[in-house]
């Protein structure tokens, strides 16, 4: 089915929350106020490893101004973590009893009546440390003398994963070659504009408030219940705008959470805001990843068996970082058939902060080994990049034995695009190359880690009496622009305009529950719901429809525009609006509700449906500072329908700037487990000057799964441009560059080994 | 230490604030006028979602004292707008898609308006450079190029 | 946080100077793009203030043919970067201050303040040695002028002492047949320098080199003169081989320090590279004018 045309779906819709954002209007937890309101602050741990012997608040209590300050013994002590099905791996307090296990770690918090008193009341916070030894890099962490870091966990090996299928030994046998290489990932900051924050406000009822800056307000809302013991009904989670979350922002973190222990000792609001540096220091990061990947291939390029193995520094608590060990070996599979395929994953506890999930999920850092290594194997051999990937790549219909189906691809038709661009490009001067990279993602994963008992998203549709829409949805719009996706989703099920729309978003007391803004789900997962929700509306309206135009039975009715009319005949027909009127009299003057749901069923283990796509990175080398420029980045890209078209572009130049900063900007050195760069100036992101054009071919599929065809698109973005850029330098140098960032210095000693080694050829 | 009046101009409005000299640009915007679309994001003057515009020039909030801009007129982003119209930037924005989060999206905003009434014929170039200044996380900035772009260009008059 | 501080506002340069002399504790702020950042962090906490944003007196840009261009210290960087006759005379200032921070924070920050605060990453040190500026500073007991490369004494320290302001920066009228030329190496392109080099040539009727000045930032305590690689190109022939040997010789003084960015070996390199380069550039633009 190609792209049909439709009346608000792909068109060029305002994102819904755009006048209140360019206003100044749209209001984020950052800019919470409430009457009485008292400011906290958090005091984090010095050390990296050490035991709390005690903490005298005494002094800190007496500075004028200073309300409470709490500790670890103040809070029920419950170990908390998403993984509730899997206990062992709800490890975290997020104010510990016993131990620190990472410089930054919260130890205390202060509420007072402005933020300054609160800041010097920290440092009148005395704790005596007991200090530990303390082990910083995964290999050392995994070793027999390492210190424990975690009570009962041997080796500090804190989870492991498996991913097997086919005869991997026997495929080996098959291949003509079999190369090996071990690459070094780096970490990443998820850096939103807007830091942490949380405003926490419990009442004399026993009900708690929380406006927190989250990517899921029903998340939130669970993990805010199960740490304070409170109903989760008692509980209610507001996400007024929320500045980014990039995956940094689903789990419980100490500013929802000190806020809240804090607030419902003194029966005030309390507001905790991360500063940039703490945002630095202490919120969880992309997971930075030891990969060994040895591939066998065959003379006339057919992929025979990989077999991977990796190791990850997990920090000091689990976090999201389970789910990244699963989806960095399965993606790095991806796009490609294997006949044996096999990977082991190690996640290892450090005493550094702890790696959770980032745009990607550990499959940026997958497809930096894999696509680099693929082009490596093509040069060896010489073959030809993307014939290799096309006679390797995922076709419809393929099955990755036991794990996925893929009921749409437009993988080839992305490598053919970007086949013609490249060489629409000739020749390049010297020092410049072009490198590619493919990859898929999912749109969505299948996984209830939280053990959730509803559906993975739902949504209500209200129609009202002058024919305007109350959409409730329990997806959170972060800045990807779900709330204008739902509402175009709605527009196009009922027959609307994206004006009539309103959507109702960010608060559990009104929206139905949905697992959030996480894994590229929304789009396909919340807009089944919407869609569904909105389909039994229409049908509901249409039933009065029939009734009031006593057609023939053979036609069918449906709205577009506004319009109620005969499908075959489209002239013939009632304004939407009066047809609501008499609905509504029909009714008893009950509003038409539609109710909508989406749980993935018997969709494999990871994911309903994946999005795919090939990029190309055009960069230049500077040969003697190592200094490195992009020049253009241009994507294929298969979302099967795109839905939000301003949404999608944005997606894809935002997911380009992110991923550029991984692959040559953004860096996270720690020196003893302190992080070295907590700041903006040191911490280099993007900005504009650097910034390439990126362009976007969209490629035509349909997905049967997605509502209207839709995949995701925004995060798998992200997975390709390391590999793209780490191409494009080796096609430019000969340099291969296995570790991230690829930065100047890197790149000149990559240089300088080369000529040695071209010289002792010589 | 005494605190000082203040007297100046925001948004076309009269103010008179009462503050410690070491109060900044920012707090007396957010804190003292609740005017909250001007954001912060660091501490090290590096994000720009503080910027506003000081005689029409654009600094960022976080990194002058308030103090200093005695008499002085300050335009913030509800500034923007008149009786409800737009200003041209912003309708841009809107046709463009130049925000996502929106955090950052005031002091872009701020920046691209007082780049818009300084420059003339400006190249793509001068347009970066233009929000150098200010950290986008989201966009990629490249729809927020093209919004300036298209107002330099004379593709949005005022209303 | 930063520290409460009583709040001079001087009228005029001479109650400025005064005021300064009678306090002791007291800092000058007027752009405070570098004094507030060291005053978050609560490295500076003085008792007093005193504000010379408003002194107008200190803010002009002059220019005469015979004595050259005379800036005064309030200006901003922003009105360097947009004076028609800077662009016209000394681009390699508007270069510089093209790349120098943000806009907004040059539409704020003046160039007394930078020199003042002695960065040795800063961009305008290197390049106003290059063009042999110098700067005339003063309190209420009288006034002094340097030579730039001997204004700056160690890091953040100048040959100022208390009670002194930054009054003017004057730079010599242009030479015949001159040349300068700046580039700083970072990743992101207004950013700080990790390392940069500044060098200027003026060339003697024949084509060779009559004088020549390489001012390395970020470098050392101080923007770098590196006198020795300057000796060696004076008189001579100026070629690719001797900018290469010039660089090389900049490499061996410089006295950069590592840090996350990058490594003393891999500064030391790319101090070399720049300076090749800006020689070669300043070179070319002698040869035009």
């Amino acid at each position: 089915m190609s792209h049909a045309k439709y009346s608000v779906i792909n068109t060029h819709v305002h994102n819904i929350d755009g006048v209140a954002k360019v206003t100044g209007r749209a209001t984020y937890t950052f800019d919470v106020n409430l009457p009485g309101m008292l400011h906290g602050k958090i005091l984090r741990s010095p050390h990296p490893h050490a035991k709390i012997l005690s903490i005298d608040t005494t002094r800190a209590l007496e500075l004028p101004g200073v309300k409470i300050v709490v500790t670890g013994k103040d809070t029920l002590g419950i170990k908390q973590g998403i993984w509730r099905r899997y206990e062992e791996l709800c490890d975290e307090q997020v104010l510990p009893l016993e131990k620190v296990r990472y410089i930054g770690e919260p130890v205390a918090a202060v509420a007072a009546i402005t933020e300054e008193i609160a800041e010097a009341a920290l440092d009148l916070i005395d704790v005596e440390y007991e200090v530990l030894p303390a082990v910083y890099e995964p290999l050392e962490a995994i070793k027999k003398e390492a210190p424990t870091i975690h009570e009962g966990v041997e080796r500090n090996v804190n989870v492991t994963r498996h991913i097997e299928w086919g005869d991997v030994d026997e495929a080996f046998e098959e291949a003509d070659y079999i190369r090996e290489d071990w690459f070094k990932c780096s970490g990443q900051a998820h850096m939103c504009m807007e830091t942490r924050a949380a405003v926490s406000s419990f009442t004399p009822e026993g009900k708690l408030t929380c406006w927190a800056s989250t990517q899921s307000a029903y998340y939130t809302q669970g993990l805010l219940a199960g740490v304070l013991g409170l109903r989760e009904g008692d509980v209610r989670v507001l996400a007024p705008y929320v500045g980014g979350g990039f995956g940094g922002k689903f789990e419980l973190d100490a500013a929802m959470f000190c806020s809240a222990v804090m607030s419902m000792k003194l029966f005030k609001p309390v507001k905790v805001v991360f500063s940039r540096e703490e945002d630095f220091i202490a919120s969880k990061r992309r997971t930075p990843m030891f990969y060994y990947v040895r591939t066998g291939i065959k003379k006339d390029g057919t992929f025979c068996a990989r077999e991977s193995r990796m190791f990850s520094n997990g920090g000091a608590y689990t976090g999201m970082g389970a789910t990244a060990l699963y989806l960095s070996g399965f993606f790095h599979s991806f796009p490609y058939k294997w006949r044996g395929y096999r990977y082991d994953g190690y996640r290892v506890y450090t005493n550094t902060l702890p790696s959770t999930s980032m745009r990607g999920f550990g499959a940026p850092q997958a497809m930096f080994c894999s696509e680099q290594q693929i082009d490596w194997i093509c040069a060896d051999l010489g073959l030809d990049p993307f014939e290799v990937r096309r006679k390797n790549g995922h076709t419809e219909g393929y099955e990755v034995p036991g794990q996925a189906f893929i009921a749409s691809c437009g993988l080839e038709q992305c490598i053919n695009e970007i086949e013609k661009w490249v060489k629409s490009k000739g020749k390049l001067p010297a020092n410049r190359g072009i490198g590619i990279s493919s990859c898929g993602f999912m749109s969505g994963g299948i996984f209830n880690w939280f053990d959730s008992p509803y559906s993975f998203s739902s949504a209500v549709v209200t129609i009202n009496v002058d024919g305007t829409v109350e959409l409730h949805v329990g997806c959170q719009d972060i800045g990807q622009g779900s709330n204008t996706t739902m509402a175009i989703i709605a527009a196009e099920t009922l027959g609307v305009k994206v004006e009539d729309i309103r959507v109702h978003s960010g608060d559990t007391a009104h929206c139905p529950a949905d697992l959030g803004a996480w894994g590229s789900r929304q789009t396909l997962m919340a807009g089944n719901a919407v869609k569904m929700a909105c389909e039994d509306a229409k049908k509901q309206l249409l039933e009065f429809a029939y009734a009031e135009m006593g057609i023939n039975i053979v036609y069918d009715l449906d709205i577009k525009d506004r319009w109620v009319h005969i499908v075959a005949r489209p002239e013939r027909g009632l304004k939407y609006e009066e047809l609501v009127k008499k609905a509504l009299r029909a009714k008893d003057g009950q509003r038409i509700m539609g109710r909508g749901y989406y749980t993935p069923h018997r969709k494999g283990m990871i994911s309903p449906a994946y999005s795919y796509m090939m990029q190309a990175v055009d960069a230049e080398v500077d040969p003697e500072t190592g200094k490195i420029k992009i020049h253009e980045v241009m994507t294929a890209h298969d979302c099967g329908q795109p839905i939000n078209q301003l949404g999608l572009i944005g997606q894809l130049e935002g997911a380009a700037s992110m991923a550029l900063g991984y692959a040559y900007l953004e860096d996270m050195p720690m020196e003893d487990g302190k992080l070295m760069n907590p700041n903006l100036v040191d911490y280099k992101v993007i900005k504009a000057p650097e910034m390439p054009e990126a362009g976007i071919i969209e490629i035509d599929t349909y997905e049967p799964e997605g509502p209207y065809g839709a995949k995701e698109a925004g995060e798998g973005l992200t997975n390709p441009t390391a590999a793209a850029l780490g191409n494009a330098i080796y096609h430019a140098m000969g340099i291969q560059m296995k570790e991230l960032p690829i930065t100047p210095e890197r790149v000149l000693k990559a240089l300088r080994e080369k000529k040695e080694q071209e010289a002792q050829k010589k | 230490m005494e605190k000082q009046v203040l007297r100046f101009k925001v948004n076309g409005d009269e103010y008179e604030v009462f503050i410690h000299p070491k109060t900044l640009l920012a707090e007396v915007i957010r804190d003292h006028l609740g005017l909250t679309g001007t954001k912060r994001g660091c501490e090290t003057v590096s994000c720009g979602a503080c910027t506003v515009n000081v005689n029409g020039k654009s600094v960022k909030s976080c990194s002058v004292l308030a103090i200093q801009c005695e008499g002085m007129e300050v335009t913030t982003v509800e500034g923007l707008e008149k009786n409800g119209k737009l200003s041209p930037i912003q309708r841009s924005f809107l046709d463009h898609g130049s925000y996502q989060c929106g955090f950052c999206t005031p002091g872009m905003l701020m920046s691209a308006t007082a780049f818009i009434s300084e420059a003339k014929n400006p190249t793509k170039e001068q347009v970066k450079e233009s929000i150098e200044g200010n950290i986008c996380r989201c966009t990629g900035y490249n729809s927020i190029v093209r919004a300036i772009e298209a107002v330099t260009q004379g593709k949005y008059k005022e209303e | 946080m930063i520290n409460d501080f009583h709040y001079l506002k001087p009228a005029s340069l001479k109650d400025a100077l005064a005021m300064y002399a009678e306090h002791d504790d007291c800092k000058v702020i007027c752009g405070g793009q570098s004094l507030l950042i060291v005053m978050r962090q609560g490295m500076v906490a003085p008792e007093f203030l005193l504000d010379i944003k408003h002194v107008k007196e200190l803010s002009y840009i002059k220019y005469d043919d015979k004595d050259g261009l005379r800036i005064g210290a309030t200006t901003t960087h922003r009105e360097i970067e947009k004076s028609d006759i800077i662009a016209k005379k000394y681009p390699v200032l508007v270069a510089m201050e093209e790349k120098l921070a943000s806009i907004q924070t040059r539409n704020w920050g003046t160039i007394g303040g930078n020199l003042a605060h002695a960065d040795p990453a800063g961009d305008p040190g290197p390049v106003l040695i290059a063009l042999k500026a110098e700067i005339k500073f003063g309190s209420s007991s009288g006034e002094k002028t340097v030579p730039l490369d001997e204004f700056f004494v160690d890091y953040f320290e100048t040959k100022m002492e208390h009670g002194d302001l930054v009054l003017e920066v004057h730079v010599p009228a242009p030479e015949a047949k001159f040349g300068c030329a700046y580039q700083k190496f970072n990743l992101l392109d207004s950013d700080m320098g990790i390392v940069a080099a500044a060098a200027s040539v003026a060339l003697n009727a024949d084509g060779t080199c009559k004088e020549a000045r390489i001012v390395l930032g970020n470098a050392g305590p101080i923007p770098l003169r590196v006198t020795k690689a300057e000796d060696l190109l004076k008189g001579k022939k100026l070629d690719d081989k001797i900018f290469a040997e010039a660089g090389g010789i900049a490499s061996d003084e410089a006295q950069p320090v590592a840090d996350i960015h990058a490594s003393e070996e891999h500064r030391r390199h790319v101090l070399g590279v720049l300076t090749k380069r800006m020689l070669k550039k300043a070179f070319e633009q002698a040869q035009k004018a």
